[in-house]
């Protein structure tokens, strides 16, 4: 075993955004010659610890060390001259400039004060050589497809001769001879003695790469270990199992089912042939890692974006709506993930946010009667528990109240397939539950609710059905009696190749 | 493509590198070719010495500011002050010149208030994180204020020798503009220079990797205010006078030349090479309107319609991609 100090640690460092503690007492150590795995759901800490490590972010309490000795002030700057490297998951990237000056981008060598270029083109070129990249290096970076960036990303790191390198989900746009080119590499780098983090929702490559694993969840570390003796379905337990207390209404058999919408071979952004039924009086959850395509799904039945569809029926209506204004005529709605950009106008007063959509039903040049407006929007505000005066701007209201105005603005519509966004996200505990009260009554009126959701949780306790999405693909349509988190989180990870049966 | 040893590549970069920025501008230097023969052959004059003396003088204002206004672009910014700055460098020439200062102590009086002014720009921009139209826009009007304090009216005088040099018979207007494309390439291959493109596209992404991205910001509004106010010495020349409001055209024409040629308003999109091509068309197009007998109106419409259909066509070509 490893005894020397850490080429990079962590020791029981906290941060917390706005008060919501995202870190706590969180201690990890990377040691030379060793792949090091960091596992967690989506939320857990993963990227706000490797902020912390690479100096984008300082703890708020806690400390980072570089070969033992405490940094006090750890900055990028400070993280690149230890010889630490990051491959962020959002590429670094410039599209207009070739392979190799991006590659020597802040770092380039210089003579008479100038690039020396046939130096960059030699240092580029075996850092692109080690990752496989044969492309001339010359070749605008915007002219590569997404996967064969990633590897000018990872050739960027290596270019600077790292001795920590931090590996932020690699692989998911790699094709899989890159993926075996990338793990080779690993194998090679961390046989020079390299540390290497390697963070990837894929468990059959962690199982592979690594020798030790961290495991983060809701923000604190529930295992710190060798790989040796473990199996995938142990590490997911790791990663789930939060006690659900009283937070969700007791779960009840809905109706019997009617669908409301129904779509086959369904297309529509990063979705891909999706046959699924949407049943009237249920709560459809829509799980998965974030950006598999959830959203796409979503939008793309509200006709929000182009989608495709081999055949379509929504509320007896055939085809699909493919525009909003069609879809809402159709009695759906849906509600943004991103309230502050997608869901509410911030800086207007609360009551016009929520009469918003009834601006788009009313004929255009109506005259439009206060009054009506106001007692519409009185009602919803009780009935939604949205406190404060109506008049404030949308922004002045906490994030919880906020989505609840997101959602009351639809209610007068009386909308019969409701299509949530990840309603949840950022909201506090109490307004959860108004939230979850809210979505199970809608259900139990006969309404279909549609909930995309980041919390495995929320999809177990709360849903009829839940679909997991991985790679644009529903792999599992997981029904009340297969729920658990264990099943969604493998599903979703891929641990299991096994669909389980509709 | 994908057995090219990496040994090969090594000896040669730059010049591949070079090559695939003109990709992009193909299409465009070919209307430039076609414009300057229709012009040619309305107007034979070009091809002697006198008659191509003049039209690079033409020319050569309208491409210091559409370099000018696209080495902003290239950053993400803009500037609203390029005409204001241009007059204001037409006053100072023509009221240093003949004075105690001479010739060679007006021009530095000139370029050293260009690039003052241009790095307070900048700095007000990135530092302040202030938009840069807003700012640019109130600059044109302080900047253009300052035009009128030192010449209210139009005045002052250029020695004669240098109006001739400049604005004569002599192809030094052209020479002047190979020089300052020459010194563009030597920035572009400095650390600095070339983190333009990294800092107008992904400026985030830029930081992370290490390159001063506020530096070459303000580095660039600083050179930005130079060819500007460079641009009014010479046009000082070209009038033998000043006047403080003579650079108004050239702020919407310098965003029009870089936008003809291919420069994007999200930064880091575009050539320089591109933007000059655009601001030759531009005055092609102007010249060429005029030997066709267009009305100034007229003019106006097909140079409005032009911009647009040149905005429009490569949008047309990703949107099929």
């Amino acid at each position: 075993m490893v005894t020397r100090a850490p080429l990079l640690a962590a020791r029981g460092v906290s941060k917390s955004f706005f008060g919501n503690p995202v870190l706590r007492d969180v201690s990890i150590a990377l040691q030379p010659g060793r792949v090091h795995a960091l596992l967690g759901e989506n939320g857990a800490g993963k990227s706000t610890l490797i902020n912390l490590l690479s100096g984008a972010l300082r703890p708020d309490g806690g400390t980072i060390e570089v070969d033992g000795y405490t940094v006090s002030r750890m900055t990028p700057t400070y993280a690149r001259q230890a010889g630490i490297a990051v491959v962020q998951q959002e590429l670094s990237l410039t599209a207009s400039l070739s392979i190799a000056e991006n590659i020597g981008l802040g770092a380039y060598p210089k003579r008479f004060g100038l690039i020396d270029y046939p130096e960059l083109a030699a240092r580029a070129g075996a850092a692109c050589d080690l990752v496989g990249l044969h492309e001339p290096l010359s070749t605008p970076v915007g002219h590569l497809p997404l996967g064969r960036r990633q590897m000018v990303e990872i050739a960027k790191a290596l270019y600077r001769t790292p001795r920590v390198l931090i590996l932020d989900e690699p692989t998911s746009s790699l094709s899989a001879t890159e993926t075996k080119i990338l793990t080779d590499l690993l194998e090679r780098l961390r046989s020079e003695g390299i540390a290497i983090l390697y963070i990837s929702h894929r468990l059959n490559e962690v199982m592979t790469l690594c020798q030790h694993v961290t495991v983060l969840k809701d923000g604190t570390c529930t295992a710190d270990r060798t790989l040796e003796g473990t199996d995938a379905a142990g590490l997911v337990r790791l990663m789930v199992g939060r006690d659900p207390g009283d937070l969700f209404p007791r779960w009840q058999p809905s109706a019997p089912p009617a669908d409301v919408i129904s779509v086959r071979k369904f297309s529509a952004g990063l979705m891909r042939d999706v046959d699924l039924d949407i049943r009237a009086g249920e709560l459809l959850g829509i799980g998965g890692l974030v950006g598999q395509g959830q959203e796409d799904l979503l939008l793309g039945l509200y006709g929000a974006i182009p989608a495709g569809t081999a055949s379509a029926t929504v509320n007896g209506a055939s085809g699909l709506p493919g525009g909003v204004p069609k879809a809402n005529a159709l009695g759906l709605a849906y509600v943004p993930a991103d309230r502050k950009r997608e869901g509410l106008h911030l800086i207007h007063p609360i009551i016009a946010n929520m009469m918003l959509p009834a601006f788009a039903r009313l004929p255009a040049l109506k005259l439009r009667s206060r009054r009506a407006e106001r007692e519409t929007a009185r009602g919803l505000a009780a009935q939604l528990a949205i406190k404060g005066d109506l008049d404030r701007p949308a922004q002045a209201l906490s994030g919880g109240n906020q989505q609840k105005v997101a959602l009351a603005k639809w209610m007068p519509h009386d909308p019969l397939v409701l299509l949530l966004n990840d309603p949840t996200r950022g909201v506090d505990v109490e307004t959860k539950r108004e939230i979850y009260m809210m979505l199970r009554n809608f259900a139990a009126a006969g309404k279909a609710v549609v909930l995309l959701s980041s919390d495995t949780p929320e999809l177990v306790h709360l849903c009829d059905r839940v679909a997991v999405v991985r790679e644009g693909r529903i792999v599992a349509m997981l029904d009340r009696g297969a729920l658990s988190e264990e099943a969604i989180v493998s599903a979703a990870m891929g641990a299991e190749q096994r669909k389980v049966a509709a | 493509m994908s057995t090219v040893p990496s040994a090969g590549q090594a000896g040669a970069l730059y010049w591949p590198v070079q090559a695939r920025r003109n990709v992009g501008v193909r299409g465009l230097f070919a209307v430039v070719l076609a414009f300057l023969f229709a012009y040619g052959f309305l107007f034979p004059g070009l091809l002697t010495a006198s008659g191509f003396a003049k039209f690079t003088q033409s020319w050569f204002p309208l491409a210091l500011v559409a370099m000018a206004q696209a080495i902003l672009m290239l950053t993400g910014g803009i500037s609203l002050a390029i005409g204001a700055m241009v007059s204001l460098g037409a006053v100072i020439a023509a009221t240093t010149m003949t004075g105690p200062l001479g010739v060679a102590g007006g021009a530095a009086a000139v370029a050293l208030t260009g690039l003052g002014i241009g790095a307070a720009t900048g700095f007000i921009v990135v530092r302040l994180r202030l938009p840069a139209i807003v700012v640019t826009l109130a600059g044109s009007f302080i900047i253009g204020g300052a035009a009128l304090l030192i010449l209210p009216r139009p005045g002052g005088a250029i020695p004669e020798w240098l109006s001739d040099l400049l604005a004569g018979n002599t192809p030094a207007a052209f020479v002047v503009l190979v020089l300052i494309v020459l010194l563009w390439k030597l920035y572009l291959a400095t650390p600095l220079g070339l983190s333009l493109y990294a800092a107008g596209e992904n400026p985030v992404g830029a930081y992370r990797s290490g390159v001063p991205v506020d530096g070459a910001r303000i580095a660039a509004y600083a050179i930005s205010g130079l060819l500007s106010t460079g641009a009014g010495l010479f046009v000082a020349a070209q009038t033998g006078s000043g006047d403080p409001v003579i650079g108004a055209a050239f702020t919407l024409n310098s965003i029009a030349a870089a936008v003809l040629g291919g420069i994007g308003f999200l930064g880091g999109q575009g050539t320089m090479r591109g933007a000059l091509a655009g601001s030759l068309l531009l005055s092609l197009m102007i010249s060429v309107m005029f030997f066709l007998g267009f009305t100034p109106v007229a003019q106006y419409v097909a140079q409005g319609l032009i911009i647009i259909g040149a905005v429009a066509i490569p949008q047309f070509r990703k949107v099929q991609q």
